[in-house]
């Protein structure tokens, strides 16, 4: 009986989600949560049973996961293996419920067999006691919107638990992240570390306070020393006290034969051989994106060929670096959600040559973070070096006038701040400052993202986000 | 020439938030009217001496790194601290830094944790974290004369204040100290401390300048005033907000 009544919720949750999903996108709304949590409030078990019909491969992190499951998802096609992935990052329980409810058939059997979901890091573990991932991919983590996740180690625990609940996952882990790294440590599962040897490019540990998220060891609390840094806490850490260290990767990049404002050239290092790729998106956070996608793609056997022209040819995901391109102007949306991620965009901005014209669109909204008092923990550095290069900075967003203010606190575009709150006349006013061949940079937050995105793609009918 | 030394205390440590933005705008505010600022890293096992600086300034840390500088706090930091405070250095204590200030920060298990005791306050830890936007009112403020500051709080600890303490401001929207007496933040010779973190000092000029202020008299005699600043921008922001949180 209880049987019957389970499989009578299963199935009429399966309904009405398809048909919430079949509503939304004829409507143009597209949402991608509601159809899951219409699902989950008949059937509070469907994660659970949509997850047990595929092979799944989770990517979890605080930034990178979007462009590692874009790239991860282009092996997968050259790979030709049939998947489903949650394109929008829609990344919470209800997003991925949605999105397997989207590919599984009426009877409940699904069209695809392996699912690719990239998942929130605070999610992960409540999504772990449902759903067995067969691969977890996890990016690196950075302080990231503290009034909603809490404190960054209560995150790297969560995770750990969430680790626990599937001993069988092989984890495919960025060894250059000491909080990352750990969760490789005193676990049964199969474990898989990727990192960034030695480099010119690499930073020498100077010794400088920095504003690191991990300066002491995760175990016993001593301050770790660096033979080099690559970005913020990343790189080859050591402790001197209870000798935690970076472990040996088994997929790594040992040279980085060009880094331009539009792609980077990396060679990888791997078991089976090296190979060289061009990346086709810029900036060093980039190259672990693809290091972890290159490593998923060595655990799974796959050929150099087809991995090497995955790097050459996916596609950026939403709001992350997504090129438009106007005739001779250029337009190019970058999302920003934390210290680390914005101070990488500036730093790939410093490397543009041509003049440009940079909007930052700030919002407080819940899905931002409310607290806005990450953008002083930025370094906004490169983008003084670059001054003489932008011709106009805009600030957007309902908390523009604080971006205005951080700004000039920086020491930057005092004179040239511009406070324009409406996005289309923001928009016109700073297409008509580029001249040919020149890029307007917009640099929004979440939800900012999702207003700035709308207006794009009413005036540049561009695709809608889910697809 | 005027000159400033300021002291970041625990910068490694103690850097949640955004916490920078205040050494920033102290930074900046006295550049601009071409004042000499210099400031200094002090971090675990580096001496802090008790007359060697004008502003010190102690930020917010989560529980871990909290817990790292705990020792180093109580055995080299807590003599020369208490003797600053005691010779009237100006300090600006946000957050962690200003439970620290206190004689001790109650865990909801009942726990004590041994606190400076520069200051007669005392923190207890609850479930509940007292997070979002705050507005508070604080007498005397030259360039704000609505005397509204503004900021965004996050905290789980209620803070009390005893005898000899006055409230840096009175709440007029937010939790403040516990969310209960309508205070927020702390006053105590010339130490200021608030919840109020990151983006406190930047955006409430008229603060950081009151800051600057008594710093300088207290170091130079002849000091009367400072010169005035465009805090246009700083001004549109701070009203912003008022006009959102208050609905005025």
């Amino acid at each position: 009986m209880v049987k019957l009544i389970n499989t009578i919720r299963f199935y009429s949750a399966l309904f009405l989600g398809k048909l919430a999903i079949y509503l939304l996108r004829i409507t143009g709304s597209g949402g991608t949560s509601f159809p899951g949590k219409l699902a989950i409030s008949v059937c509070p078990d469907i994660l659970r049973v949509l997850g047990s019909k595929y092979r799944i491969i989770m990517v979890t992190g605080t930034n990178g996961k979007t462009t590692t499951s874009r790239i991860i998802e282009q092996i997968l096609k050259e790979n030709h293996i049939k998947y489903i992935a949650n394109k929008s990052g829609a990344n919470l329980i209800s997003g991925l419920v949605t999105t397997l409810i989207s590919d599984v058939k009426f009877n409940g059997t699904p069209t695809s067999h392996t699912a690719l979901l990239e998942v929130d890091e605070a999610a992960f573990r409540a999504a772990s006691k449902h759903i067995h991932p067969a691969v977890l991919v996890v990016t690196n983590f950075f302080r990231d919107q503290l009034d909603r996740y809490g404190e960054l180690y209560s995150t790297v625990e969560a995770v750990k638990e969430g680790i626990l609940n599937n001993p069988d996952t092989t984890l495919i882990l960025n060894g250059d992240d000491s909080l990352c790294a750990s969760l490789g440590r005193d676990v049964k599962n199969p474990v898989i570390f990727y990192g960034m040897d030695k480099l010119p490019e690499s930073e020498e540990d100077n010794g400088e306070v920095s504003n690191s998220d991990a300066s002491y060891c995760i175990y016993c609390k001593t301050k770790y020393e660096y033979l080099y840094h690559t970005y913020s806490h990343l790189g080859f850490f050591r402790c001197p006290e209870c000798g935690y260290k970076r472990p040996e990767p088994l997929v790594h990049v040992v040279r980085i034969p060009a880094m331009t404002s539009e792609f980077t050239a990396v060679v990888f290092n791997t078991p089976s051989g090296s190979f060289q790729a061009r990346i086709n998106l810029p900036g060093m956070y980039n190259i672990y994106n693809a290091l972890a996608a290159v490593t998923f793609a060595e655990a799974l056997g796959f050929s150099h060929e087809g991995t090497a022209k995955a790097l050459s040819t996916f596609e950026s995901g939403f709001g992350r670096m997504e090129s438009i391109s106007l005739g001779e102007k250029n337009i190019q949306v970058i999302l920003i959600k934390n210290p680390t991620g914005l101070s990488q965009v500036l730093k790939y901005l410093a490397t543009v040559e041509k003049p440009s014209v940079i909007c930052f669109m700030i919002n407080d909204n819940a899905a931002d973070g409310t607290d806005i008092s990450w953008l002083y923990d930025v370094d906004f550095e490169p983008l003084k070096n670059i001054q003489n290069r932008v011709s106009k900075i805009y600030v957007s967003g309902i908390r523009a006038e604080d971006m205005a203010v951080r700004l000039k606190y920086a020491g930057i575009f005092t004179d040239h701040i511009i406070i324009e709150k409406n996005n289309p006349a923001m928009l016109d006013s700073a297409l008509s400052t580029l001249n040919m061949g020149e890029t307007l940079f917009i640099l929004p937050t979440y939800t900012a993202l999702l207003d700035i995105r709308k207006l794009l793609k009413k005036r540049f009918k561009l695709k809608n986000f889910w697809q | 020439m005027y000159e400033i030394s300021i002291c970041h205390l625990y910068p490694d440590l103690l850097n949640l938030y955004g916490d920078y933005g205040n050494i920033q705008a102290l930074v900046r505010r006295l550049e601009w009217r071409g004042i000499n600022v210099n400031v200094h890293p002090v971090s675990i096992g580096d001496p802090f001496l008790p007359d060697a600086y004008d502003i010190v300034f102690i930020g917010g840390g989560q529980d871990y790194e909290q817990d790292i500088l705990h020792k180093d706090l109580l055995a080299l930091k807590k003599k020369p601290l208490i003797e600053a405070v005691e010779n009237g250095t100006v300090f600006l204590c946000i957050c962690g830094g200003y439970q620290l200030m206190g004689h001790y920060y109650k865990l909801s298990d009942g726990t004590e944790i041994e606190c400076l005791g520069a200051m007669n306050h005392w923190t207890i830890g609850h479930e509940k974290r007292l997070i979002g936007n705050i507005v508070f009112k604080v007498d005397g403020l030259k360039q704000q004369p609505d005397s509204l500051v503004v900021g965004f709080e996050n905290h789980s600890g209620k803070t009390y204040l005893g005898d000899g303490v006055s409230p840096l401001g009175k709440v007029v929207y937010g939790s403040g100290n516990n969310g209960e007496d309508g205070y927020e933040g702390a006053r105590y010779k010339n130490v200021f401390c608030s919840y109020s973190h990151g983006s406190l000092l930047p955006k409430n000029p008229g603060l950081t300048d009151e800051l600057i202020t008594i710093a300088l008299k207290r170091k130079y005699r002849d000091f009367v005033s400072l010169q005035p600043l465009n805090d246009r921008i700083e001004a549109l922001a701070r009203e912003s907000m008022i006009k959102r949180l208050l609905k005025v």
